[in-house]
């Protein structure tokens, strides 16, 4: 076989105790589009930081053309060949996007001839970067990429943002680099894609590379599905059925939470879903489809461009978090510390949604509001050793003082948004009985998972989000891959 | 190329914003202050009977130092941070200068205004250093070394005194009734100093790390360099605020709440003068504009027979009414 490309043996990398990716194997071969899979958190991005010089790894080289290769900083990997179009454009947004081609040092005569080649010269690179609207500064950054003219082209989830006719565009840049005996590493959630136009892909799970293979053959596409899930999934099934079952003799419940065609973003068709009270309603999707906007909408950090939010039959219009907390709509937001005071003890952290209750003006009742946080407290099991600040408490106590925090003041409506991420898995359990626990005292709980397992190990209900409307809605029992099938958009076949 | 495999809606190129637009956004700001400052010349004009050389020159010369220092605060916020110590480096660079050219000949004095300015840009790329290698906050790094600064300044000159060159003075001031050399040396240094520099790479550098950090990283910007860099032409500046103070009063005076209030009127014509606190934008001819639109208010009040304190609550409220009236002009342009 020829030389690869781009080896990457071994590589690993860690961000203090999370380790993002153990050790991964990658080879690309001159002349191949190569695509990188796996679900939320695989390590997808970590990999390209490093083969991009943007993160060192902290083990493992890169090879590129048989010649091992540090990559320092982005300048190098550049000067390597490698030429990266990030998820996020690494444009300056207080810059024209000329000032911005003179800030990499790429040529802005070969940056038009290839907005020319992508009949994108229109482009006018006096504006401001701002002023463009994302999809172009996807092209631009493109270009940029182009105008280096190099060995391997990495794009991260390019196609994520546009729209068919700019992707076709993408497409077409992608086979050019393959005639020209160049590579592209691909990486998409977009399955038909993938099949379409990979010649190679390297699924990602864990941290490590569990499959390499061509996606374009003959049951591709479930090959994935299958390499991107771990094998376990007989128990969680096991506890969901008995879930379903239960549920089913209880028989209609009423709802607490409907939303009706809520419009995430300015797309045509809405959101709507109800959640009952004493259910969890699960939300499973891919990065990037509105969970993020669903959830601050609902917590009245956002308001919708339209559609309707009822809680217990009445229509809720919040202006500010105030309002839906008043309603007892609290939500639990991935970012822990963002929810936190930090630097204050758990008292005060557990405290402060209290003040809407413990008297609005005058003197906070001291006695009272001691009593309610050590039972928060206690039925949470926090470990208090570390009372004195929030920040120094583990992630998995921080994430159960977010959630009792809301507890000691009483809600109806809980919001847990990616709640187990980062925490291991000992207090994961912890906070799936306590989900339960909520649920079963009547709370109505609408929780988006990261992880799919979780749906089966806590939901009653799954709701599968896909590019802002609700694609599928499906029991806890279905299974994993069901469940990803449905998240990229595709018809699930055998239900 | 130009047929796509498919038949897909095209996407329409967005439409580019007009020419005035433009103008609006980019020189707008610098406009309005322009403008400002064009009426309170006309009142200050108005105000006096014989408006002529002599109070022009009063004016520039006056306002020069304060304008040098809104050149070095700029710089600094424009590439997203704070310099709380530009006020007590123009005191150490006055003392030093005015401690060395007592007596001297033209000479030996221009030589020594280059050095102390070389000193301060070295002291206040340290001071940067410092703050980039740390990682403390700018602000905390900049505080403290104004603390430095101002101690080094009374070891320096212990009271005030000192002096220079007249013909230096001359040169730099220009005499009573002559506007032109004060002017001149700000123009050029306008023109011949940042414009190079903010057309140049590391000027746009500057402007992406106030902008974007981790944008400016993965455009492959040296992002510690390029702030070092800027705290090092903020020490020029800042330098020579304090061999023009030197030059303006013909003595060195140590007094430590001379550069703190320095500084804080440096932030405040930042501020005025369009420079976004967040870093980023803005430019220095805004911030210089600024600069002589704060220092004619007290004038003016003076000039309506106003005390004095209630010039400076006068100028507290323009200061937040500008910005104010700015805010509101520039909202549509910062909602995404």
């Amino acid at each position: 076989m020829a030389q690869p490309l781009l080896q990457a043996t071994a590589v690993a990398k860690a961000f203090g105790p999370v380790v993002a990716l153990r050790a991964v194997d990658l080879s690309v071969a001159p002349g191949e589009v190569h695509a990188l899979l796996g679900a939320n958190g695989a390590g997808k991005s970590t990999l390209v930081k490093i083969l991009t010089g943007v993160l060192r790894n902290d083990a493992g080289t890169v090879a590129v053309n048989g010649a091992e290769v540090e990559l320092n900083s982005p300048t190098e990997a550049r000067d390597k060949g490698l030429a990266p179009v990030y998820q996020d454009p690494a444009m300056i947004r207080d810059l024209t996007v000329e000032q911005n081609l003179r800030l990499t040092g790429a040529d802005p005569a070969r940056v038009r001839h290839e907005l020319a080649g992508m009949d994108l010269d229109g482009l006018d690179l006096d504006e401001q970067v701002r002023d463009i609207p994302l999809p172009f500064l996807r092209m631009l950054d493109l270009a940029r990429a182009l105008a280096f003219d190099p060995q391997l082209l990495v794009l991260d989830e390019i196609t994520a943002a546009l729209p068919p006719d700019l992707s076709e565009r993408v497409f077409a840049i992608m086979t050019r680099w393959k005639r020209r005996n160049r590579s592209v590493l691909f990486i998409s959630h977009r399955l038909a894609e993938v099949r379409e136009h990979c010649d190679m892909c390297t699924v990602l799970r864990d941290g490590r590379d569990v499959a390499s293979f061509h996606p374009g053959r003959e049951g591709g596409e479930s090959q994935i599905v299958a390499a991107m899930l771990a094998e376990a999934g007989a128990q969680v099934r096991d506890v969901a059925r008995e879930r379903a079952a239960r549920a089913e003799a209880e028989g209609e419940r009423t709802p607490r939470l409907v939303v009706r065609d809520l419009l995430i973003d300015r797309q045509d068709a809405g959101v709507s879903f109800e959640v009952a009270a004493g259910e969890v309603l699960g939300l499973a999707a891919l990065e990037g489809q509105g969970q993020d906007r669903l959830f601050e909408i609902l917590s009245g950090n956002v308001r919708a461009a339209g559609g309707e939010i009822l809680v217990d039959g009445r229509p809720l219009r919040a202006r500010h978090p105030y309002d839906a907390i008043r309603r007892g709509v609290v939500l639990v937001p991935a970012n822990r510390l963002l929810a936190l005071l930090p630097q204050r003890p758990i008292r005060e952290n557990i405290a402060i949604p209290l003040f809407n209750r413990i008297g609005r003006w005058g003197p906070i009742n001291v006695g009272r509001e001691r009593r309610q946080v050590r039972d928060a407290v206690e039925r949470l099991s926090i470990d208090t050793r570390a009372a004195a600040q929030a920040r120094r408490l583990s992630g998995g106590n921080q994430q159960k003082l977010t959630i009792g925090r809301w507890l000691a003041a009483g809600f109806r409506t809980l919001l847990l948004f990616d709640p187990t991420r980062g925490i291991d898995v000992g207090t994961k359990h912890q906070i799936y009985d306590l989900v339960r626990e909520l649920a079963d005292g009547g709370a109505a709980i609408l929780m988006f998972t990261s992880e799919l397992r979780e749906i089966g190990l806590v939901c009653d209900r799954a709701a599968v989000l896909h590019n802002g409307a609700i694609v599928a809605e499906m029991p806890p029992t279905a299974s994993e891959s069901d469940l990803l099938t449905a998240a990229h958009g595709l018809e699930v076949t055998a239900v | 190329m130009s047929s796509t495999p498919r038949a897909v809606a095209a996407t329409p190129l967005p439409r580019p914003s007009g020419r005035a637009t433009r103008f609006r956004r980019r020189q707008g700001w610098v406009v309005g202050v322009a403008l400002l400052l064009g009426v309170l010349i006309f009142w200050r004009y108005s105000q006096i009977p014989a408006f002529g050389p002599f109070e022009i020159r009063g004016i520039v010369a006056g306002t020069m130092t304060l304008a040098l220092l809104a050149m070095a605060q700029s710089v600094i916020v424009i590439s997203g941070g704070i310099d709380l110590s530009v006020g007590a480096m123009m005191v150490l660079a006055n003392c030093i200068a005015a401690r060395l050219m007592l007596e001297q000949d033209l000479g030996p004095v221009v030589l020594i205004a280059l050095a102390v300015v070389a000193v301060a840009m070295v002291l206040s790329g340290l001071i940067g250093t410092i703050a980039v290698v740390s990682g403390v906050p700018d602000i905390v790094v900049t505080l403290a070394a104004s603390f430095v600064l101002s101690g080094l300044a009374l070891i320096v000159l212990d009271s005030p005194g000192g002096g220079t060159n007249p013909r230096f003075q001359q040169l730099l001031v220009g005499g009573f009734d002559e506007p032109l050399p004060a002017t001149l040396w700000l123009a050029a240094l306008l023109l011949l100093i940042w414009l190079p520099f903010k057309r140049s790479r590391l000027g746009i550098a500057t402007y992406a790390v106030g902008s974007d950090r981790a944008a400016a990283f993965l455009s492959g910007v040296r992002v510690g360099r390029t702030r070092v860099i800027a705290y090092v032409l903020a020490g020029f500046f800042s330098g020579m605020a304090g061999i023009v103070t030197t030059a303006f009063t013909g003595s060195g005076e140590p007094r430590a709440s001379i550069g703190a209030t320095a500084t804080l009127t440096s932030v405040a014509a930042v501020v005025l003068g369009g420079v976004a606190l967040l870093g980023g934008s803005g430019t220095l001819l805004g911030p210089v504009l600024a600069a002589f639109c704060l220092s004619l208010i007290p004038a003016l009040m003076l000039g309506l027979g106003w005390d004095p304190n209630y010039a400076e609550v006068a100028r507290g409220i323009i200061i937040i009414v500008v910005v104010m009236i700015g805010g509101l002009v520039q909202i549509p342009r910062r909602s995404r």
